[in-house]
């Protein structure tokens, strides 16, 4: 059953949805410098690398621990390719000192290449087997990167975001440029996901999500398409991770590490790995947490206000989050939004032309 | 429907709470008055999360000492530390970062200190790679101030050195200026081979070894480089000669010291300690307990500190220290290192009557009368890119009075430079694998190191 024009969940989702936008433009006006500069753009850059992870969960069956090292891949190739040594400039790495253009699009070409190269060794594999072979994936880019020590080793190369293409411009000196270049490449990647998946690639893409044998045995080359979604997934897994280094100014081992992996997929999670949306959703939420999760003020208790178990304890808090989150709602954030329409259709009775629940395949359609 | 209830009210409420969070965090904004706010960045995590405490400490008795602050708690420096005043304004310690080791978390909290909780000036990072991120960091922040608190890598102060970037101590190759001297003239070394941690302090505090050794003559027979915090040192120990092939050994594996000892002991049967120096990874840091005691009379590099030193000036920081923070391990270099930085802040201030930025940048001071200090009147002195010229003291692991295995002076080496006589340079590559070469040439200390003994540095000549 297709929705009607005039589902008022879907207006709502639109109206929410263009406000969210309109108040992120405003972002630098409304908000204090460092709101800007680290909770949103942040959210900004880990939502895209969320909306990756989620674009292969949702529509390709895919859950990939191999996103972050890709991230990392791209920001590795723009870390040795643009940064520049002698005195008074950076230590670690190749030091090429090239062109950053060509480091940008170098790192997005490499970083595309290489998911399609695991993506075609992986894309036999579903499940479980899939999750290992991306996590595995994702450990050997960590300790590649860490122990050869020509690329930078254990140590970061810093100091990148000196080296941006001209079209980009000084974004340390202006830091709202980087802002708006993430909130402008979220809003492209969001939109030419939910394109893509409306195309007949995206479209047999979830067929093959829900019975490969069956598109399979009906001439579908089941590999390939998962091979292309993964490589697709990668170009923008590459995106996030050029926005990262241009924000963080430097990468190192850790950024592609199990922990970085992890907290990847808790955003991813925490969002809803059922809609796109949930990508930056989650990414704003771990990274709220994150940043304040230690500076929660609770007046009835210690001397300060602050409870001490509480203060710096952001581990412990976004677990406690983590759990909530799957026990109530394994759909994430995004899952209670679509409960709390339920619930209200429930009390007024399903409108003439709504469907009730909308299929997991079509989220977000 | 009771489930189906709070299923729903459970994460609204989740919600609620979450955009308050969120809603006061963008909205807020840091008080300015008329305050000096500075932040002391450490690690709360990872290998060095011991030292919390003991930096904080360190940094906060030197408040206490020259800026009138108030202890909170004598056995728990982080409960924090009210009343400090330098140039007539209050000092505010907005926060402590917790780092854990790795470069990206301690961005990450420099951020936080210095942008969220809007801090004037950095007191720290507490290891190398921290510095050398924070380093590249402090460029973009010219108005902020920066002072090292423990960090041994040489990249932050050598090749990237920001203009608002101060060092008060000695990096890890200054740590072990001497050490090389002393193996080739106590120990009749001539040549050695060497294994060095694959990152950044490992390779710097091994450089000092092997510009040192080679300096005076010596020759590096081999270098191997093991992983970072690796578990199975087998294959590295392998590529060692055997003991019977060279002279010595230069052991600068501070991931897994114990764990690499062991599997050297697997591969050639129990080590001599006289084959082996170590750097400050043999004493410090917990292997004092582990390591220390299997090595009795083993040369170790040093810590920038004189653990045990009986000079008046040594005796006044460490009664400073003790009668502020009673647990605090004075001659550790996390609390000394911390103390002298913070101290050299609240001089900067004085001169600068409170300002911050450029202001304060100018008015650092070039000169501190650091404990453990003796050359040139007691005063370590700043390079051209504020980096620490010091005394540095290297030890022997030696059994105490009271049986305890610990590392006791044995040398005192004057005025010792970051650059090695020029070895270094800032257009030079960092420390690394083959960084730097072995070769024979003359150093500012060579020739000068003098004995000391029961903590007195006497004026025997160390040949």
């Amino acid at each position: 059953m297709r929705k009607t024009a005039w589902d008022p969940k879907t207006v709502a989702e639109r109206g929410l949805g263009l406000g969210a936008v309109v108040v992120a433009l405003l972002g630098p006006v409304i908000f204090s410098a460092y709101f800007t500069s680290t909770v949103l753009t942040q959210t900004f850059i880990f939502g895209i690398a969320a909306a990756s992870l989620i674009f292969l969960s949702a529509y390709g069956g895919m859950i990939s621990l191999a996103q972050t090292a890709l991230m990392g891949i791209a920001g590795y190739v723009i870390g040795n390719l643009v940064t520049k040594g002698g005195a008074g400039g950076e230590t670690k790495g190749l030091v090429l000192g090239w062109d950053p253009t060509l480091a940008l699009v170098l790192a997005l070409v490499i970083t595309t290449a290489v998911g399609l190269i695991l993506g075609a060794v992986a894309s036999r594999s579903f499940g479980i087997y899939f999750l290992m072979l991306t996590l595995t994936f994702g450990v050997i880019a960590n300790y590649f990167f860490g122990q050869v020590t020509k690329l930078g080793g254990f140590s970061p190369i810093a100091g990148i975001n000196q080296y941006t293409p001209p079209f980009v411009g000084d974004i340390l000196g202006h830091p709202d440029k980087l802002y708006y270049i993430a909130l402008g490449t979220s809003l492209v990647v969001y939109v030419v996901m939910r394109y893509l998946v409306r195309t007949p690639f995206g479209l047999s893409l979830q067929g093959l999500r829900d019975e490969p044998v069956r598109l399979g045995s009906l001439g579908y080359n089941v590999p390939l398409h998962r091979t292309l979604a993964f490589g697709f997934a990668a170009f923008v897994a590459a995106l996030a991770g050029v926005l990262l280094v241009w924000w963080d100014g430097q990468i190192a081992p850790q950024n592609l590490g199990l922990g970085a992996t992890i907290d990847l997929l808790i955003i991813a999670v925490i969002g809803g790995l059922g809609r796109l949306e949930g990508a930056w959703l989650g990414a704003f939420a771990f990274i709220v947490i994150n940043n304040y999760v230690r500076d929660i003020q609770f007046p009835f208790a210690s001397e300060k206000g602050v409870l001490p178990w509480v203060g710096g304890s952001f581990n412990t808090v976004i677990g406690v989050v983590f759990l909530v989150i799957v026990l109530v709602s394994p759909d994430g954030l995004m899952g209670i939004w679509n409960r709390m329409w339920d619930a209200v259709r429930r009390r007024g009775g399903p409108s003439q032309g709504v469907e009730t629940r909308e299929p997991a395949a079509e989220a977000g359609t | 429907m009771r489930l189906g209830r709070w299923k729903l009210l459970l994460p609204l409420a989740l919600l609620v709470a979450f955009c308050t969070v969120a809603t006061s965090g963008a909205l807020a904004t840091p008080a300015q008055s008329g305050e000096v706010r500075v932040a002391i960045m450490t690690d709360c995590k990872g290998g060095f999360g011991f030292a919390y405490e003991l930096d904080i400490g360190g940094a906060q008795a030197a408040f206490s000492q020259w800026g009138g602050g108030k202890v909170t708690n004598k056995n728990k420096p982080s409960a924090g530390m009210t009343g400090i005043k330098a140039g007539g304004k209050r000092v505010n310690i907005v926060g402590y970062g917790c780092g854990d080791d790795t470069a990206p978390t301690a961005l990450k909290e420099t951020r936080r200190l210095m942008e969220q909780l809007n801090a004037d000036v950095m007191v720290g990072p507490l290891s190398g790679d921290e510095a050398v991120a924070i380093a590249n960091y402090a460029k973009t922040k010219p108005t902020k101030t920066f002072i090292i608190g423990t960090a041994g890598s040489q990249d932050p102060t050598m090749q990237i050195a920001p203009k608002n970037m101060f060092r008060y101590h000695g990096d890890g190759a200054q740590w072990n200026a001497g050490i090389g001297e002393l193996a080739y003239k106590r120990l009749g070394w001539r040549n050695a081979a060497i294994i060095m941690d694959d990152y950044s302090f490992g390779w710097t505090s091994a450089a000092g070894m092997i510009a040192d050794f080679c300096a005076v003559g010596g020759k590096i027979t081999k270098r191997v480089f093991p992983p970072l915090n690796n578990a199975d040192y087998a294959a590295f120990v392998r590529q060692l000669p055997a003991p019977d092939d060279v002279d010595g050994y230069f052991w600068a594996v501070g991931g897994n010291t114990p764990g690499s000892l062991t599997a050297f002991e697997q591969a050639y049967g129990k080590a001599d300690p006289k084959q082996f120096i170590g750097n400050l990874f043999f004493a410090f840091l917990g292997n004092d307990k582990v390591v220390a005691p299997k090595f009795v009379g083993s040369y170790i590099g040093g810590f920038g500190t004189g653990p045990g030193l009986k000079t008046p000036q040594a005796k006044q920081y460490e009664r400073a220290v003790t009668t502020r923070y009673p647990k605090l391990p004075v001659a550790d270099g996390f609390v000394y290192n911390y103390y002298n930085a913070a101290w050299a802040l609240v001089l900067g201030l004085n001169k600068s009557g409170g300002q911050v930025g450029a202001a304060l940048q100018r008015a650092m001071p070039r000169t501190l009368k650091s404990g453990y200090e003796v050359s040139d009147g007691g005063n370590v002195r700043l390079d051209v890119r504020r980096q620490a010229i010091q005394d540095q003291y290297q030890l022997q692991l030696a059994k105490n009075a009271d049986g305890t295995i610990g590392p006791q002076v044995v040398a005192y080496v004057p005025n010792v430079d970051q650059s090695f006589g020029g070895l270094f340079k800032p257009s030079s590559p960092p420390p690394g694998r083959s960084q730097p070469a072995c070769k024979k040439q003359k150093t500012p200390w060579q020739g000068k190191l003098k004995a000391v003994k029961n903590g007195v540095i006497t004026k025997t000549t160390i040949k």
